[in-house]
C-alpha cells in the first residue's frame, strides 16, 4: 500500500516536470510574511498596481484570460497560484523568472505585500500570518529615519540615515542605500548602491539631463538594499534637479491628427481643389448633353431629321 | 466617336445606312425583356432575398456574427470592396489608356468594360456600408469627416469615379439610342419611352457629333487621375498605417497594377459570355481575344513586377514585424493559399499566354477564372494576414479570436455584393445595346470603303 502510494506521488510529480519546471523557492524565502496585515487599504492599492504593473501578461483574475505564453502565467485566482505561500509569491515577484520580469527595481516591498494581498482576496480560505517584527533588526526598537539634501552646485544628493530611540539619535552606518527616480512606470534606479559612512551618510551623483516637471522638480525615492535588516524604511522627496519640461501640446496647431478644423491647409486645398475640378469637369459634360439636346430641339424643328 | 472631313462622308453614305440596319438588328436582337431575363433576374432576386435575409441578421445582432473581433477587424468585406475597386479600374485601361492612344480594337469592347466599371463601382459602396457594426451612423462621416482621413477621401472618388464611369458608359451609347429608338417598337412601352429620354434629341446632325465628341474626350481624361486616385486611395488605407505587411511605399502602383489584372480577366469572361450567349461572333472576334490577352500578358507581368518587389525589399531586411508577416506567407499558415494566388493566377497563366492556342476564346476564358478568382484571393492575402501581428501584444484576448475565419453569414452578405454586380451588368446589357452600333457600323464602312479606294 505504502509503495503504491509512493509510486503514485512520484509518477505525480515526474508528470508535473514535464508539465512546467517547477519554481523552487529557497527555503528560508518561503516563510517570509508581510509586515503589516492586509486590509481594504492594501487591497486597493494593490489591485490599481496589479493592472498596471501585471495585468498585460497574467489578465484579470478569475477570468482565465492570461497572455498564451510558454510556461504560462496562469491566472492569480486559480490554485496554481494561490497555493504558494505569501513568502513565495513574494519571492517569485522580486526575482522572477523567464518571461516573468523581476520587479526588485520597480515596485518596493510594501508595494509588493500590496499586490499579494489584493491577489488574496480571490482565495476565500486564506488566512493572513503577519510577521512579528516590523522594524529593523540592526537597531532593534529604534525608528529608522532617512533625510534627503540636494546639493544643486554639483547635482548631489546626500543621504543621511539615523536611528531615534528614546531621546538619543544615532548615525545608521554600514548600510546600503540606494536612490531611485520615480517614473510614468515604475522606478528609475540613479547611480549605484552606496554604503552609509561613519556618519550615517552617502553621496549620490544625479545625472544632469533628468527631464523633470513644468518646474524641474523630480520624485526621489531612498531606500536600504536590505530591508530586512533594516526595516522598509522609505524616503520620498521631490527635488529642483531635472530640467523644466514644458509639455508640448500636441493638439495645439494644425496636424494631420487634429480635428478637422485644424486640418493643415495644404490638405485642406488639395482635397477641394482636386474636388472642385472633377466637379467642375462633370459639370462641364452636363452642359454638354444640354447643348446636344437644344441642338437637336432646334434644328429638327428647322428641317426632317433623318431618323424616321 | 466621329468626324474627320472624310469620315462627314462615311456616315452619309448608302452604305453606311445599310451596314447600320444590319448591325443594330444584330445586336438589338438580345435588347428584350424575354423569358430568359425574367427567369434569370427572378433568380438572381431570390438568391438576394435570401443573402440579404443572412444581412439582416447582422443589422440585428451586429458584427459579433462575423469572423470580425479585436485582432482582426478588416475580413472579407474589405477584401472585397478592395477587389470590386480594382475590378472597375478596368474601364479607364480599356476606354481611355487604350482607346486615346488610338487601338481602334477596343471599340467593341470599351462599352462592356464601362459596364463592369459601372456595376463594381456603385456595389463597392454599398460593401463598405456591410462592414460597418451601425450602419445607421453612415451619415457621421459626412457631417464629422476629417479632411485628413483616407477614409473621406475614399468615399469622395469611389463616388466620383462611379459617376464618370457612368456616363462614360451613357454617353458613347446616345447615338446608338437614337438609332435604336426606332427599331424596338415592339419592345415593352416603359424602354421606348426611356430610350426617347436617353437619346437626348439626337438627330445624327454633324454638331452633334462635335460636341458629343467633346465631351467624351474630357471624360476620357478626366477618369485616368479619378481611376488612379481611388485605387491609390484604397491602397493609403492600408498603407498609411504602419502595421508590417501593410507599411509600403509602393502600394499605390501594387494596388493600381493589381487592379488591371483582374478587371481585364473581368471583362474577357464578359466578353466571352455575351460573345456566345447574345451570337456576338461576328463583332467579338477572336482577333479581340487575342489582343486582349495581350493586354492580360502585359498587365500581369507588371504585376509581378510589383509583387517580387512589395516581397523581395522587405524579405531582404526582414525587420522583424515584417519576418513575422512574410514567414506567415511563405510557409506559415497562408503558405497553401499565397503560393496558389501566386502560381494559379499570375505566374502560370502568363506563361500559358505566351501560346498562340491559349489566346482563343476558350482557354482564355478558363484562365482569366483562374485570374479573377486569384484576384479576389490575393486581397484576402492583403487584407486579413497583417493584421494577425500587431506591434503591441495581443492580450486578454480569448485563443479562437486570434485566427479570422470568415462565417457564414459572413459569406453569404459578400455573395449577396457579387450577385448585385450581376444584377446590374444583366440591367445595363440586356436592356440597351452592348455593343457600339453607330462605331462599329461607322469602322465598317470606313474599312471596305478603303478596299474598294485600295482596288
Ligand atoms: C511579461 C509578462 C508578465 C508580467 C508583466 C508579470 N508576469 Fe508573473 N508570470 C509571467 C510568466 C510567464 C510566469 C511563469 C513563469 C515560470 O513559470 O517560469 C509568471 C509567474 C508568476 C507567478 C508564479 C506563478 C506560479 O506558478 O507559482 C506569480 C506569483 C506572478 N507571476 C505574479 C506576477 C505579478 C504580481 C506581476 C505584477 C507585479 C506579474 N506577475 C507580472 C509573466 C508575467
Amino acid at each position: 500500500m505504502k509503495n503504491i502510494l509512493l509510486v503514485i506521488i512520484t509518477l505525480q510529480l515526474f508528470i508535473f516536470d514535464l508539465k512546467s519546471q517547477e519554481w523552487i523557492v529557497p527555503d528560508d524565502k518561503k516563510s517570509k510574511l508581510s509586515t503589516f496585515p492586509f486590509d481594504d487599504i492594501t487591497r486597493k492599492a494593490g489591485e490599481k498596481l496589479f493592472s498596471v504593473n501585471c495585468m498585460s501578461c497574467h489578465g484579470t483574475p478569475g477570468k482565465g484570460n492570461f497572455l498564451n505564453l510558454v510556461p504560462p502565467p496562469g491566472d492569480p485566482a486559480t490554485e496554481k497560484i494561490q497555493r504558494n505561500s505569501d513568502g513565495e509569491i513574494f519571492y517569485k515577484i522580486t526575482t522572477g523568472r523567464g518571461q516573468m520580469p523581476s520587479f526588485k527595481s520597480v515596485l518596493s516591498s510594501p508595494e509588493i505585500w500590496n499586490i499579494i494581498s489584493y491577489l488574496r482576496s480571490f482565495n476565500k480560505t486564506y488566512q493572513q500570518q503577519v510577521m512579528a517584527v516590523i522594524t529593523s533588526s540592526a537597531y532593534p526598537g529604534a525608528d529608522i529615519g532617512l533625510f534627503l539634501l540636494f546639493n544643486s552646485s554639483d547635482s548631489t544628493v546626500i543621504l543621511r540615515a539615523s536611528a531615534t530611540k528614546g531621546n538619543s539619535t544615532v548615525p545608521v552606518t554600514g548600510a546600503e542605500v540606494k536612490l531611485l527616480i520615480h517614473r510614468t512606470f515604475g522606478l528609475l534606479t540613479v547611480d549605484e548602491a552606496k554604503t552609509t559612512d561613519k556618519n550615517g551618510m552617502a553621496t549620490f551623483r544625479l545625472p544632469d539631463n533628468l527631464p523633470g516637471d513644468t518646474s524641474g522638480n523630480i520624485m526621489v525615492s531612498a531606500r536600504f538594499v536590505n530591508e530586512e535588516l533594516f526595516g522598509s524604511s522609505t524616503k520620498d522627496t521631490s527635488l529642483c534637479a531635472g530640467i523644466k519640461t514644458i509639455p508640448v501640446n500636441l493638439v495645439a496647431d494644425r496636424a494631420m491628427w487634429n480635428n478637422v478644423r485644424k486640418a493643415p491647409v495644404w490638405l485642406i486645398l488639395t482635397y477641394s481643389l482636386g474636388l472642385l475640378t472633377a466637379l467642375g469637369f462633370i459639370f462641364y459634360v452636363l452642359m454638354k448633353l444640354r447643348d446636344i439636346f437644344i441642338v437637336g430641339e432646334t434644328l429638327s424643328s428647322e428641317k426632317p431629321s433623318k431618323e424616321k | 466617336m466621329k468626324p474627320d472631313k472624310m469620315e462627314e462622308s462615311i456616315i452619309t453614305s448608302e452604305r453606311y445606312i445599310k451596314k447600320i440596319d444590319s448591325v443594330s438588328s444584330d445586336i438589338l436582337r438580345n435588347v428584350r425583356i424575354n423569358r430568359g431575363f425574367i427567369l434569370w433576374m427572378g433568380f438572381l432576386s431570390v438568391a438576394l432575398a435570401a443573402t440579404l435575409f443572412a444581412y439582416t441578421i447582422q443589422l440585428k445582432e451586429g458584427l459579433i456574427v462575423t469572423g470580425l473581433r479585436d485582432v482582426t477587424s478588416w475580413g472579407i468585406y474589405i477584401a472585397n470592396f478592395v477587389f470590386f475597386v480594382a475590378t472597375s479600374l478596368v474601364g479607364m485601361l480599356i476606354s481611355s489608356v487604350l482607346g486615346l492612344s488610338g487601338a481602334k480594337w477596343i471599340k467593341p469592347i470599351a462599352r462592356i468594360a464601362e459596364i463592369i466599371a459601372v456595376a463594381f463601382a456603385a456595389v463597392a459602396g454599398l460593401v463598405i456600408i456591410s462592414d460597418m457594426g451601425r450602419p445607421d451612423r453612415l451619415p457621421n462621416v459626412f457631417l464629422f469627416g476629417r479632411v485628413q482621413s483616407p477614409i473621406l477621401w475614399d468615399v469622395t472618388v469611389v463616388t466620383t469615379y462611379f459617376f464618370v464611369s457612368l456616363l462614360l458608359w451613357f454617353l458613347p451609347m446616345i447615338p446608338d439610342l437614337a438609332i435604336s429608338r426606332s427599331r424596338i417598337s415592339d419592345r415593352p412601352k416603359f424602354l421606348i419611352k426611356a430610350y426617347e429620354i436617353l437619346s437626348f434629341n439626337w438627330i445624327d446632325h454633324k454638331k452633334q457629333y462635335e460636341i458629343l465628341n467633346q465631351a467624351v474626350r474630357v471624360l476620357l481624361i478626366l477618369i485616368i487621375p479619378l481611376a488612379f486616385a481611388i485605387h491609390t486611395v484604397t491602397s493609403w488605407l492600408f498603407a498609411v498605417t504602419p502595421r508590417g505587411g501593410w507599411d509600403s511605399s509602393i502600394f499605390g502602383p501594387y494596388f493600381i497594377s493589381g487592379a488591371f489584372v483582374s478587371g481585364t480577366s473581368a471583362v474577357i469572361i464578359a466578353m466571352y459570355f455575351f460573345r456566345v450567349n447574345y451570337k456576338l461572333q461576328k463583332y467579338l472576334t477572336e482577333d479581340h481575344f487575342e489582343k486582349i490577352a495581350r493586354v492580360l500578358v502585359l498587365v500581369s507581368i507588371i504585376y509581378i513586377y510589383f509583387n517580387i518587389n512589395e516581397f523581395l525589399v522587405p524579405g531582404y531586411k526582414l525587420k522583424s514585424i515584417d519576418a513575422v508577416h512574410l514567414k506567415e506567407l511563405f510557409s506559415g499558415h497562408y503558405a497553401p493559399l499565397f503560393w496558389s494566388v501566386q502560381l494559379l493566377g499570375l505566374v502560370i497563366p502568363v506563361i500559358l499566354l505566351l501560346f498562340r492556342r491559349m489566346r482563343k476564346p476558350f482557354p482564355l476564358l478558363i484562365i482569366s477564372g483562374f485570374v479573377l478568382m486569384a484576384s479576389w484571393l490575393k486581397r484576402f492575402i492583403i487584407v486579413v494576414p497583417p493584421q494577425a501581428h500587431p506591434f503591441l501584444p495581443v492580450q486578454n484576448v480569448p485563443a479562437e479570436w486570434l485566427v479570422y475565419k470568415p462565417t457564414l453569414i459572413e459569406s453569404a452578405v459578400t455573395t449577396a455584393s457579387l450577385i448585385l454586380v450581376i444584377m446590374i451588368i444583366t440591367i445595363l446589357s440586356k436592356l440597351f445595346p452592348v455593343l457600339p452600333i453607330q462605331e462599329i457600323a461607322e469602322e465598317e464602312t470606313r474599312a471596305e470603303a478603303e478596299q474598294l479606294n485600295s482596288n
